[in-house]
């Protein structure tokens, strides 16, 4: 490419640009919750200086600048010392929880179930053996990735997203589960159903369930 | 006040957009032409953090209770009160005079900026709206008959008359190859770029869509990341989409290239059927 990726530190950091006022920073291509941790305290670093908003997801973060305030060159500098300057924090699974009521009427439940090779009851037993961290959130407003999840239950994602998902389903897919927040088109595996709403815009904040929190389900 | 006649289809309050929800999974919305929005409040003489009014369906009407220096800026606009007034110009209306706003078949967003801006509160650091999960102070759709309350109504009659050339809408949108380039090949690379793409139908506030030829990307699943306005995502198997105001704020499709944030007004005022073609620049070439 003529527009070739910055490596910095060990492993395979990059720093990429997007667009005229982003950079993202890629830490490695997996669903880690040390990576998860390390993104979201870039994030933290980055805002913390003034710089802009931060982004951060499993194992990436977008830095957003403002090119009216500081030059391009300039922000991508900034971005290299962050890589430097931001210690791996400790594991902060630290965050209050959330204990969710689900019935798990989910109709992709018997076959998640099969498929795992559990009963519908060790799946629902398994599900809510975990206490969950909120990795981050994105998608839709409120939605918060949760993980891990057990690696028993086998959850691929649906080839083909559903166009509508309601309000309150409680899914997996890809090693994680989540609330839809509200009703949407979605690809997970449809397990149960709860009366949480993780987000009202009349609150503030909005999101009831946040980055680094703590959840737990429950049989209802 | 501001009172609305005609409300158009999805007409909405916007500022800049909003920051302080992105962790959250919050859309920045603001305007989908974010030049042609700072225009309209720069000529009435109004703040960047000003909130203005998006009009998406025209005709659209309003009347002034106080004197008050408006300006109209979109594509192929039309205004008039009892006689026509110029768009993209800083204009006097009377108090009580009733302001019409038309366009053509290719007007896709309108901004109408007033002395004093909309004197909402903020929520969540931005007085933005985002209908789809009903953010922000005024969280619907203007309606007929919405009375909205306006800033100090001192009106700096020395900008009236002033006005400002419209872009061509027509014109190349420059775009920096990335972040993703490495899910693709330098042969994909160059066809986004050798274009042309043609506008699909199902172009929204949260993208545009643009088919021509297709491009495949490589790799393995990508991990959802952070996205920003004009990031241009290549769906498997689909057309590409280039995000718009009320874009996810994550995503799991490989993003090929991304649009200046100067250019993303071309790309959302551009109506179905037209070409947009592409033009490679580096990131630090706004």
């Amino acid at each position: 490419m003529t527009d070739p990726d910055d490596r910095d530190g060990p492993g395979a950091v990059s720093i990429r640009p997007f667009g005229d006022r982003a950079f993202l920073v890629e830490l490695e291509q997996r669903r880690d919750p040390g990576l998860v941790s390390r993104s979201r305290a870039l994030a933290d670093a980055w805002e913390a200086r003034g710089l802009g908003p931060a982004i951060p997801a499993y194992a990436s973060v977008v830095l957003q600048f403002d090119p009216g305030r500081i030059r391009y060159a300039d922000a991508r500098r900034a971005a290299h010392e962050l890589l430097h300057a931001v210690a791996v924090p400790p594991d902060a699974a630290a965050g209050p929880i959330t204990v969710v009521p689900v019935r798990y009427d989910g109709p992709d439940i018997a076959e998640t179930a099969e498929r795992s090779d559990l009963t519908v009851d060790g799946l629902i037993a398994i599900h809510g053996a975990t206490t969950y961290s909120a990795w981050f959130l994105g998608f839709m407003p409120g939605f918060a990735y949760l993980g891990p999840l057990d690696p028993r239950i086998r959850a691929p994602r649906r080839p083909s997203p559903r166009s509508r998902v309601p309000a309150g389903a409680v899914a997996v897919a890809d090693g994680q589960t989540a609330i839809y927040p509200a009703e949407s088109p979605g690809g997970w595996q449809l397990i149960g159903s709860t009366d949480v709403r993780p987000f009202d815009p009349a609150s503030d904040p909005p999101a009831r369930i946040r980055a680094g929190d703590r959840v737990r389900f429950v049989r209802a | 006040m501001i009172r609305i006649g005609a409300p158009g289809i999805r007409s909405t309050i916007q500022d800049a957009g909003r920051s302080a929800g992105l962790r959250s999974g919050i859309p920045p919305a603001g305007p989908a032409d974010p030049q042609a929005f700072a225009t309209a409040c720069g000529l009435v003489g109004l703040p960047p953090d000003a909130a203005a009014i998006e009009v998406v369906g025209l005709p659209f009407s309003f009347r002034c209770d106080d004197l008050r220096l408006i300006a109209v800026t979109g594509r192929e606009v039309r205004v008039r009160s009892r006689i026509p007034l110029p768009s993209w110009t800083a204009v006097v209306v009377r108090p009580g005079e009733e302001v019409v706003i038309e366009g053509g078949v290719v007007t896709r967003y309108v901004y109408v900026a007033i002395s004093g801006g909309i004197d909402l509160p903020w929520v969540l650091g931005s007085r933005a709206t985002y209908l789809p999960s009903g953010i922000g102070p005024w969280p619907a759709a203007l309606a007929a008959g919405d009375a909205l309350p306006l800033g100090e109504a001192r009106v700096p009659t020395e900008r009236a008359g002033m006005r400002r050339a419209a872009p061509d809408h027509g014109a190349p949108v420059r775009a920096v190859p990335g972040p993703h380039t490495h899910r693709f090949t330098e042969e994909a690379v160059e066809a986004l770029f050798a274009g042309p793409f043609t506008v699909a139908a199902e172009s929204d506030r949260m993208g545009l869509r643009i088919q021509g030829r297709r491009i495949g990307s490589t790799g393995g699943e990508l991990l959802t990341c952070g996205i920003t306005a004009g990031a241009i995502q290549v769906p498997s198997g689909g057309d590409p989409i280039v995000l718009l105001a009320d874009h996810q704020t994550t995503g799991g499709y490989p993003i090929i290239a991304t649009v200046l944030s100067a250019d993303l007004g071309l790309v959302a005022q551009r109506a179905p059927g037209e070409v947009l073609q592409l033009v490679r620049v580096t990131g630090d070439a706004g």
